[in-house]
């Protein structure tokens, strides 16, 4: 987009569902699409009397997020009441965390255009999700299923450090690429497992931040690159107009493209926050916060730097290996198998090829397709010392599917697949073929050069397909031209 | 003589020796409340029908030789903030008039193990906000010693029920003194527990932070009984304190000698009545004569107490009871066209005065640009205090004082004057602030023959000690009078 | 202390008449000015207190309640939903 000189600052706070069994202040089952008000009790829906206990995974996977965010863990921590009246929130108030959240100071590197950027993580805490609200025609009022209600959360929040869509987008790939390799989450944007309030404001470079504005209700991310764009081009226009930005919280609206103002900052709400005095403090000891920091696994945006840099994947091929942990992981085994002797990228096009086209037609995870890494790699090497031609290879990978315990060397030698570079077998070969081909030699001599093609394509035939093409086209050159 | 007179501790003997079946108590405590009730109107909700089957069952187990708890069989009467599944739970409001919990309180559950029959749901000041039971919505509980005067509060109806025989023993719920209070004002004993030491879930918050449910009983021995069955660690509510929890009937040794007594001057001074002061005076000579010595000693101002003792209580309740919006449960008004005005009107019509004062305080006490100047410097007033009960206790094991500045008022005396009526909790708060454990016990009569409650103030977790301190003075002044009550 | 009754009214979603406001507002007044006798004491810290930490739950489901007892105490119901007027979405 032209920003017309103007910069824009973006600052994301990202909610994300955690996938624990139970919610996070009761027993009842944490998970989407349930019948209506079929997973709720007495606590979640608030009932007088009820108290919240804290689910234990939760304060788990916070941590765990706050180590992979480079974050200072506050072993001492405690939560607070938001309070508001809303028909999804039955207790009227939310039990979040104010002044001193789970995790803190913390920072994620974004990769965009092949370049690393780091971006400030202000503070992780958790939280409860409210409830959902079903708006349908056919009833006169507004019906509340409490079933989200208590479904556990964390909110990640962010420095304005964000200068662009594309970051926007690029930070919110790599948040959502890591909840899933910590296991946390299902990343699920379709069931609103991450959801995101964005905050942006444009200013000239060497002024100071504009007034920030919110926007509320971005479900996807494409929708908040979109909102994004939208956003700060209206601020511009306002800016370029004579006007002035407003601090409001506005609403994106993905089906009309554009947002609209929810309340200015008059309306704000007055959340009167205060310590949740159902909850005893949280107090994390040494030894526990020692084992979820040694629980963290290699994180994707490491994972990608790390595929482009030392095993000289291109980013494209990096990326969509980390996308997957599975694939990345098998991937790795496969260079570990060729023990320095295969070309990394080789490993990648038959990860991102071959197996990936098996996982998209039948739906099999890499280790239900049951093709051992050390047989993939052995494979790929044989490929790259041109034992075998690439069709002989696509044959050998077939055989492999069908996990007959088979190793490719076993199969190339049982079918007759090794490329035969023999330079005696191969004259023999190119010479009967010249013989019987008057007319193509003829017509090559005569200046129709493509009849070489014809000729080598008879060699292959009469080699049955094991003959080395480069070497017979070489003899046939210097017979022809001969 | 009638079975209802008797303790819980001699009713228990009796059926365990099969002198008296569960039935024949039950029955009992029922005709006396079809005597008494139509004048102390102490109930909301009476479950003579449930109690008397549960009283077969009990009896029935008895019969089999089952083991059974001391309480099994004895008629238990509950405070209507404390929820019994499929008795209505009101709160004394219009808020939760037809509110019927599909739960139990914890304390509930574990009075269910020991086989307790429940006589029903007792009346309360509005969400236990009061000192009088006057704020209920549904009726106003006479003092069983004059019914032209309350019964104190907020636990009116649980502290007048045993009292006059309407149920042997009752839980009640002290946020503000509103267990030690009535019981002083209505001549029984009450205990206000440890923070943390019994479960609060399924008691309707009020103040989350000062809370505690707690027994009423016409002898120590009773009180001790039913805090034994009610105390615990609970998984359900974080704030409850794991540790051992001794049957405390069975370890009241009624010695008090080498007990040192702190007697805090502060809280024998202004305000409290010179029959009152004179009174619970006397109950501290006895401790004397007992071999205790009295040893003066330095206790937070009363002022302080009581700010912060409103401030923590009213912003916790703001919170609590917005929950009561008309659209899970209870009150929903007729009047309205839209969400907004379906709260408000729903909050406005369903809350009483009293309820609206404390959670309009609560607000502003939170509210953006009070918080700190409020609530922040409440709560670490709190600390002040707390830290001060600490070094008190360094010189003295227990503290003696009045439990309120009177004795029992009569109806409407302080309904124009809400801080007068906030005064009358200025000897009970700091317990409540500090998180500590006390007990009322009855020491006398004023010139009206109106009961005086003598309050002893314990370290944390020392109810052991608060009960048997409790016990050795009922020994040796032979007992509480309650036949005025009981007749 | 001058006391906005009409916007702490709204937070806490009351409605006063106006005669209500003016007996509200004496009456809060006399209040405000007993909690006002706190002493003078540094409150700057945090809010929290290390010595009384609190014990986790288990991540572990378990299902007690039906719908239909769940709901029983609601005003209003449809289609096993709480009914509540009609709300912008927000």
């Amino acid at each position: 987009m032209d920003t017309k000189g103007y910069e824009v600052i973006i600052g994301l706070e990202v909610h994300c569902e955690l996938n624990t069994k139970s919610k996070i202040y009761c027993s009842c089952r944490s998970s989407f699409g349930a019948e209506v008000n079929s997973q709720c009790c007495p606590i979640c829906m608030g009932m007088p009397g009820t108290l919240p206990t804290l689910n234990e995974k939760v304060v788990d996977y916070a941590v765990k997020m706050g180590y992979a965010l480079n974050c200072s863990i506050n072993p001492v921590s405690k939560q607070d009441r938001k309070n508001y009246f809303y028909p999804d929130l039955p207790k009227a108030y939310q039990i979040s965390q104010f002044d001193i959240p789970l995790c803190e100071h913390g920072y994620l590197d974004i990769l965009v255009d092949g370049k690393e950027k780091r971006i400030g993580i202000t503070r992780i805490h958790i939280e409860e999700d409210a409830g959902k609200l079903i708006h349908d025609e056919s009833f006169a009022g507004t019906l509340v299923d409490f079933n989200r209600c208590g479904v556990p959360l964390i909110e990640i929040v962010s420095e304005p450090d964000l200068r662009s869509s594309a970051e926007a987008k690029a930070y919110l790939d790599t948040i959502r690429e890591t909840v899933i390799y910590l296991g946390i989450s299902d990343g699920k944007m379709q069931e609103g497992s991450i959801r995101c309030d964005i905050n942006v404001s444009v200013h000239k470079p060497g002024e100071p931040f504009g007034t920030r504005v919110e926007m509320k209700n971005n479900n996807t991310f494409s929708g908040a690159v979109r909102a994004i764009e939208y956003e700060a081009a209206r601020q511009i226009e306002v800016l370029e107009n004579g006007g002035t930005i407003s601090q409001e919280t506005r609403r994106w609206d993905d089906l009309k493209n554009c947002n609209f103002l929810l309340r200015s900052k008059e309306d704000a709400q007055d959340y009167r926050y205060f310590p949740e005095p159902d909850l005893a403090t949280i107090l994390l000891d040494e030894d526990h916060l020692k084992e979820l920091k040694d629980s963290i696994p290699e994180l994707p945006n490491k994972k990608t730097v790390r595929f482009m840099r030392e095993l000289g994947l291109p980013e494209e091929d990096a990326r969509q290996l980390v996308e997957s942990v599975e694939k990345a992981a098998y991937f790795e085994e496969i260079v570990a198998a060729g023990k320095g002797q295969i070309v990394p990228k080789d490993a990648a096009n038959w990860v991102l090829g071959g197996i990936s086209r098996v996982i998209n037609e039948t739906g099999k995870s890499i280790a239900e397709i049951g093709v051992s890494a050390g047989d993939l790699a052995e494979l790929i090497q044989m490929l790259e010392k041109k034992e075998i031609s690439s069709s002989a290879g696509n044959t050998v990978f077939e055989e492999l599917l069908k996990a007959t315990g088979k190793h490719p060397k076993e199969i190339v030698a049982e079918k007759g697949l090794a490329q035969v570079s023999d330079s005696g077998v191969l004259q023999q070969i190119v010479d009967q073929v010249v013989a019987a081909n008057e007319k193509s030699v003829n017509d090559y001599r005569g200046g129709k050069t493509n009849a070489l093609g014809f000729l080598v394509g008879q060699c292959m035939k009469a080699s049955k397909g094991k003959g080395n093409p480069a070497i017979m086209r070489e003899m046939l050159l210097k017979i022809l031209n001969g | 003589m009638e079975l209802y007179r008797l303790t819980a501790a001699e009713l228990s003997r009796m059926m365990q020796k099969k002198e008296v079946s569960s039935v024949e108590v039950t029955r009992s405590v029922f005709d006396r409340i079809a005597k008494k009730e139509p004048e102390i109107e102490a109930y909301i909700t009476l479950n003579e029908e449930n109690a008397l089957k549960k009283a077969a069952e009990v009896d029935e187990k008895r019969a089999k030789g089952e083991s059974l708890s001391s309480l099994a069989g004895i008629p238990v009467g509950i405070k209507d903030n404390i929820c019994v599944k499929g008795l209505p739970t009101t709160c004394a409001s219009k808020m939760l008039a037809n509110f019927v919990p599909p739960y139990n309180a914890t304390v509930i559950e574990k009075l269910n193990a020991s086989d307790c029959v429940y006589t029903g749901k007792l009346n309360m000041d509005e969400f236990a906000m009061g000192s009088s039971t006057e704020t209920s919505f549904f009726k106003k509980t006479k003092n069983p010693f004059d019914t032209s005067r309350v019964p104190g509060g907020s636990s009116g109806g649980s502290a007048a029920a045993v009292a006059s025989g309407e149920a042997i023993v009752a839980l009640g719920s002290d946020t503000g003194g509103s267990i030690r209070q009535p019981a002083s004002f209505c001549g029984v004993v009450g205990l206000k527990p440890t923070y943390g030491s019994v479960s609060r879930f399924g008691l309707v918050a009020f103040a989350s932070s000062l809370d505690q449910i707690g027994p009423f009983g016409r002898s120590v021995e009773d009180v001790a009984m039913l805090y034994s069955a009610i105390c615990g660690k609970d998984s359900y509510d974080t704030t409850t304190v794991r540790r051992e929890y001794p049957r405390f009937e069975e370890k009241l040794t009624g010695q008090v000698s080498g007990l040192k007594i702190g007697i805090p001057d502060v809280y024998f001074g202004q305000g409290v009545s010179n029959e009152v002061r004179e009174k619970v005076m006397e109950a501290a000579h006895r401790y004397e004569q007992m071999g205790a010595t009295l040893v003066p000693v330095t206790l937070p101002n009363t002022d302080y107490a009581l700010a912060a003792y409103y401030i923590i209580a009213c912003a916790e309740a703001s919170s609590n009871l917005a929950r009561f919006d008309g659209v899970k449960y209870g009150y929903r008004t007729s009047n309205y066209s839209n969400l907004e005005e379906m709260y408000e009107n729903t909050r406005s019509e369903g809350f009483g005065d009293e309820v609206k004062r404390r959670i309009m305080l609560g607000t502003y006490v939170l509210s953006s640009g009070y918080y700190d100047a409020y609530y922040k410097k409440a709560k670490f007033t709190q600390k002040l205090m707390q830290g001060m009960f600490h070094e008190a206790f360094q010189k003295a094991d227990v503290i003696l004082c009045p439990t309120a500045p009177d004795t029992a008022f009569t109806f409407g005396a302080n309904s124009d004057d809400q801080v007068k009526m906030y005064m009358n909790d200025i000897l009970t708060v700091t317990v409540n602030i500090t998180g500590l454990p006390a007990i009322s016990f009855p020491c006398g009569f004023d010139g009206k023959g109106l009961p005086i409650g003598c309050q002893l103030i314990g370290d944390k977790f020392s109810e052991q000690q608060l009960l048997s301190t409790a016990f050795a003075y009922e020994k040796a002044a032979g007992g509480f009078d309650l036949s005025r009550t009981l007749d | 202390m001058e006391m906005d009754i009409k916007r702490l009214a709204k937070l806490a979603k009351l409605k006063f008449t106006p005669e209500e406001e003016e007996k509200y507002a004496a009456q809060m007044a006399n209040i405000v000015a007993m909690v006002e006798k706190l002493p003078d004491l540094d409150a700057s810290g945090p809010l929290i207190d290390p010595d009384n930490p609190m014990e986790f739950r288990h991540d572990e489901v378990e299902k007690k309640y039906s719908r239909d007892e769940l709901l029983a105490n609601a005003p209003e119901v449809q289609a096993g939903c709480v009914v509540v007027p009609k709300t912008v979405a927000e």
